[in-house]
């Protein structure tokens, strides 16, 4: 059974769209990318699924009970960090850890355990705190009750490389502990390194859901070839841009028929490789543009 | 069912004290020093013309006790600093965290939103009568430091149906955030006790008898310090049940909406 099932989801405020349509299922222990541009409306879906706000229509069910009704208990089982974190600006770190401590009724030992791995001076007023300091705090805040799901919006914005790192390593730790993470991004770097399939949104809709396997298995190659070739259409080359003598193109063809139209020809310089997370994401909404 | 939390109500507590405890002191000294000044104030009162009588008759008349003074001079400034406190709390309980964005922190949290109201609504309570017993026992310490006596009594009473009177002010206060949309100013909160204390003041200096019933409008009218300290007394208690029902309602109109607040920052 899915731990998230969300159908129909959809969110207006007044004439404002939040978000058009929304339908995918979470499978239990898996992390799950929620992918998209600003605006595109992945705020909105995750404060439909804590029932911060309520839906204009369809349903979202976690662990089998509908959020709309039964979202005060299911919070026991979800730790949330909101894109940007804020807390209560003249209490120190350790205060607001020890209050959401006490309200999630939990022992101290995981939060300290937390706090050192992410070396957050809690000693500090929240209002002394960088953007980045706030961010650890709230990712203590979320995972300090080791809930079953973990909802993150935008969790890597604002830490520095090392920490972005140190936290990815946390969500894999999670993950392999059994919590199913639900994450919403638009850094491609950080989900394809931890996510197992990945939803990608615009304009407020779901349109595909990919495993990661799926992704890497695209064909979508990138050829860089100087000088620029000619008649390239004809093997299915699509120039996407020329920049000094390069010619950049995308390829998804049978890349041996690639090899032979490039051997008949003299180049200075040829590279061929795989087309990143990042590109894909970006083909495809060029594509949705066209269409 | 369980609609209190303790853990709650210590963050709202300690988060509102610093407010509380400003507000309490400043008003609770200015009173002491307005009751303080009352044997310098004596011969002042004896200096005013008779011509000014008919306007002070409208405020109470020339004071010729302590407590009179006190009722015409300090507790109507008690009353509209009082009720700008007491609003404030209320509409700031539920308006706060939307303004300071931690909104997302607290409601995600495993408690049903009647538990956050309800612990709210306790919070309030206990603030204004923190307030209300601070701003009193400094106005009583007053009176002692002029050596002048008290009669107990209607202090007492005085005392309490003021504290009842900050206590519709900041329900409605608390009524008012919950059925707004988030985010609004603070100031909008002025809407409630300025007009009411308008109303009272028409009422009072009016001869128009239909302006004159204006007066069970506005819950002044039952703690009108005028008429409890200085005048026969006669219990208001039309307006006094009527102030009590409709912030009854309104409580329980705001539950239901703020049930399904739509909280986002």
């Amino acid at each position: 059974m899915s731990i998230i099932l969300v159908k129909n989801l959809r969110k207006y405020y007044g004439e404002n769209r939040g978000l058009e349509e929304a339908s995918f299922e979470v499978e239990p222990g898996e992390i799950f990318g929620f992918i998209g541009p600003n605006g595109a409306g992945k705020t909105t879906l995750i404060r439909l699924l804590l029932g911060l706000i309520q839906p204009t229509s369809g349903l979202a069910f976690i662990m089998g009970k509908e959020v709309k009704h039964s979202f005060h208990t299911l919070n026991k089982d979800i730790g949330y960090l909101p894109g940007e974190t804020f807390f209560f600006p003249e209490m120190k770190g350790i205060d607001v850890l020890r209050f959401y401590q006490k309200m999630h009724k939990v022992d101290e030992k995981y939060f300290l355990e937390l706090v050192q791995k992410l070396q957050l001076d809690v000693g500090k007023k929240v209002s002394e705190y960088s953007f980045g300091n706030r961010k650890k705090l709230g990712i203590i805040v979320a995972m300090l009750h080791q809930p079953k799901i973990l909802i993150l919006d935008e969790p890597t914005s604002g830490l520095d490389p090392l920490m972005q790192q140190i936290f990815l390593n946390l969500l894999v730790e999670e993950k392999k502990r059994g919590v199913t993470i639900f994450l919403s991004s638009h850094v491609l770097s950080e989900v394809e390194k931890v996510c197992d399939r990945i939803a990608l949104v615009r304009n407020g809709t779901v349109s595909r859901v990919y495993t990661m396997a799926d992704i890497h298995s695209d064909n979508l190659k990138k050829v860089i070839l100087v000088p620029p070739a000619t008649d390239f259409e004809k093997i299915g080359l699509r120039l996407s841009k020329l920049e000094n003598d390069e010619g950049h193109y995308d390829f998804d063809g049978d890349v041996n028929i690639l090899i032979e139209f490039l051997a008949i020809q003299k180049y200075k310089n040829v590279m061929i490789r795989d087309a990143s997370l990042e590109e894909i994401f970006i083909d495809y909404y060029k594509e949705e543009d066209q269409l | 069912m369980k609609i209190f939390n303790s853990q709650l109500f210590k963050l709202e507590f300690k988060r509102s004290f610093k407010g509380l405890m400003v507000w309490s002191l400043s008003l609770g000294l200015t009173m002491y020093l307005v009751v303080i000044l009352y044997p310098f104030v004596i011969d002042m009162y004896a200096a005013i013309p008779p011509e000014f009588y008919d306007i002070m008759n409208s405020f109470g008349g020339i004071p010729d006790t302590i407590m009179e003074y006190f009722a015409t001079e300090g507790a109507m400034m008690l009353q509209i600093f009082g009720a700008i406190y007491a609003v404030m709390e209320g509409f700031q309980a539920i308006n706060r965290d939307e303004r300071e964005k931690t909104v997302e922190g607290l409601y995600v949290l495993p408690y049903k939103r009647d538990v956050f109201f309800f612990t709210k609504f306790v919070r309030i309570t206990v603030n204004v009568l923190i307030f209300s017993l601070i701003n009193s026992l400094l106005s009583l310490i007053g009176f002692w430091s002029v050596s002048e006596s008290v009669e107990g009594s209607l202090y007492l009473l005085f005392c309490v149906l003021n504290t009842a009177m900050y206590l519709v002010i900041a329900y409605l206060g608390f009524a008012l955030a919950c059925l707004l949309k988030p985010n609004q100013k603070t100031m909008i909160s002025m809407l409630i006790p300025f007009p009411l204390y308008i109303i009272s003041v028409v009422s009072l200096l009016t001869n128009n008898s239909v302006l004159q019933k204006m007066k069970y409008l506005t819950p002044f009218t039952f703690a009108n310090s005028v008429e409890i300290l200085k005048t026969d007394y006669v219990f208001e208690w039309e307006n006094f049940v009527f102030f009590m029902i409709l912030s009854a309602i309104f409580l329980v109109l705001s539950l239901i909406k703020f049930r399904k607040r739509e909280f986002m920052v």
